[in-house]
């Protein structure tokens, strides 16, 4: 595979040159990241690896429009932000679908925390998790994004709305909303923790 | 005391908070109090790390979509910049007719003064459109939307040249959005700013304009008859529009 060393633009314009291994390079030095923004939006570790592979797709194809003075990690984070954001929002769709078994599941999922075994902080460990991941489920896809990218990924408000294609203003307003939905679902954790 | 809103203090948490909010909490026990324990609730949502990935997970998703992809072939790289070409020189050229029509325009003013003067307490007219400029402009995203309502939302190669020929548009869209406004010509104006909204999202499309985008920007182009509301306008800016030559010879229609 071509030079390792090149920055981010000499392997695009080697790409567009007809260099396809050259999309390598960028594919290795960017993927972690993406998995990591993937994972926390999704909450899946096998729909963010789906992500990160669907928004390197995508970016090799939209290649071309790439302007030469962006950054590439940036860009291309984006469209994973797009892509996570699209996952979910068709995961919600079919959920949606079949609405009726939405509560079992949840229930479920807790349930599952409480049966296992082990030291009680262990079990209080996964108990609050698994309330978190219910929590994180009960959002919709644009307030669970932008809390991601603004409580865990430290993005600043421009940022997100530049990412999910919304008004800062807009981003700002899914945070909190986010937070207070966040916040109502958790209020019994306060108690135990 | 007005005490702090939870956006307020949802804001002050992630540090874009007032110099005023930040005051108050100093001060307001209550206030404190509540916004300790939002930190506090934001804080245990600390735990939701993803998993680790290896070093060589790049290499992994490398592999898992190498094959997928076909490489470009090096004639496209200067048809792209073929096509970026002809954008800038459009909008050159579109700054320049603008330019020169504003100039002429100036002179028109300036020239019928005493006329305008002689006239005084009738109704003013209302401030002008370039029209050959207006024409022109028009013209073109006419073509821009009527590419747009047949393109091949699959085809990949068609959406360079649409998003460069918005994002040329764009500029010119604005000038004549501002004239139209000046000289109160409202329905121009509402068109050109639906118009402006599409333009911008051609052009502006994070990860450039897929098939999705396409599809939703004809979906949104149709719903509000865009396309057909040009041509009438274009219509009416050829009809109004005397002989190219004099137009730019003796300014524009005022």
């Amino acid at each position: 595979m071509g030079q390792m060393g090149r920055d981010d633009h000499e392997a695009i314009r080697a790409v567009l040159s007809g260099e396809k291994d050259a999309y390598g390079e960028l594919v290795m030095r960017h993927s972690r990241t993406l998995f990591r923004v993937a994972y926390r939006i999704t909450g899946n570790e096998a729909d963010a690896d789906e992500v990160v592979q669907d928004a390197f797709l995508r970016g090799y194809r939209s290649l071309e429009g790439f302007e030469s003075r962006s950054n590439f990690g940036t860009w291309i984070y984006r469209i994973a932000v797009r892509c996570a954001l699209d996952k979910v929002a068709g995961r919600k769709r079919q959920e949606e679908s079949r609405i009726g078994d939405e509560d079992d599941r949840e229930q479920c999922e807790i349930q599952v925390a409480d049966s296992t075994a082990g030291p009680d902080r262990l079990l209080l460990s996964r108990e609050i998790a698994a309330i978190q991941q219910a929590a994180m489920h009960s959002l919709t896809p644009t307030e669970r994004s932008a809390f991601v990218l603004r409580h865990m990924e430290d993005r600043t408000t421009e940022e997100i709305g530049a990412a999910l294609g919304i008004r800062p203003n807009a981003a700002k307003q899914a945070v909190f909303r986010a937070v207070q939905k966040l916040r109502r679902r958790l209020a019994p954790l306060r108690a135990t923790t | 005391m007005k005490h702090l809103t939870e956006e307020e203090m949802i804001e002050g948490a992630y540090g874009e908070g007032t110099r005023d909010a930040g005051m108050h909490l100093q001060e307001c026990a209550a206030c404190s109090r509540s916004f300790a324990e939002l930190r506090s609730d934001l804080s245990d949502l600390d735990r939701m790390e993803p998993p680790e990935r290896a070093d060589a997970y790049g290499t992994h998703v490398w592999r898992a979509i190498e094959s997928s992809l076909t490489a470009y072939a090096p004639r496209r790289r200067t048809w792209f910049n073929i096509g970026l070409m002809r954008g800038l020189s459009y909008a050159a050229a579109c700054a320049l007719l603008v330019g020169g029509a504003f100039y002429a325009g100036m002179h028109w003013e300036h020239w019928t003064q005493k006329p305008a003067t002689a006239q005084i307490g009738q109704p003013k007219p209302k401030q002008p459109i370039v029209l050959v400029v207006l024409g022109d402009h028009l013209d073109r995203s006419e073509r821009l939307l009527v590419e747009l309502k047949h393109v091949d939302a699959e085809n990949e190669a068609m959406m360079p040249p649409l998003r460069d020929e918005a994002r040329s548009l764009l500029e010119a869209n604005h000038v004549c959005r501002k004239k139209a406004e000046e000289s109160g010509d409202t329905e121009l104006k509402s068109a050109l700013d639906r118009l402006d909204h599409l333009l911008t999202e051609m052009a502006n499309q994070p990860g450039g304009l897929d098939a999705a985008a396409i599809e939703r920007l004809k979906h949104e182009m149709n719903s509000d008859g865009l396309l057909f509301e040009v041509r009438v306008l274009r219509s009416r800016a050829r009809d109004r529009e005397p002989a190219r030559g004099s137009q730019l010879n003796g300014g524009a229609e005022l």
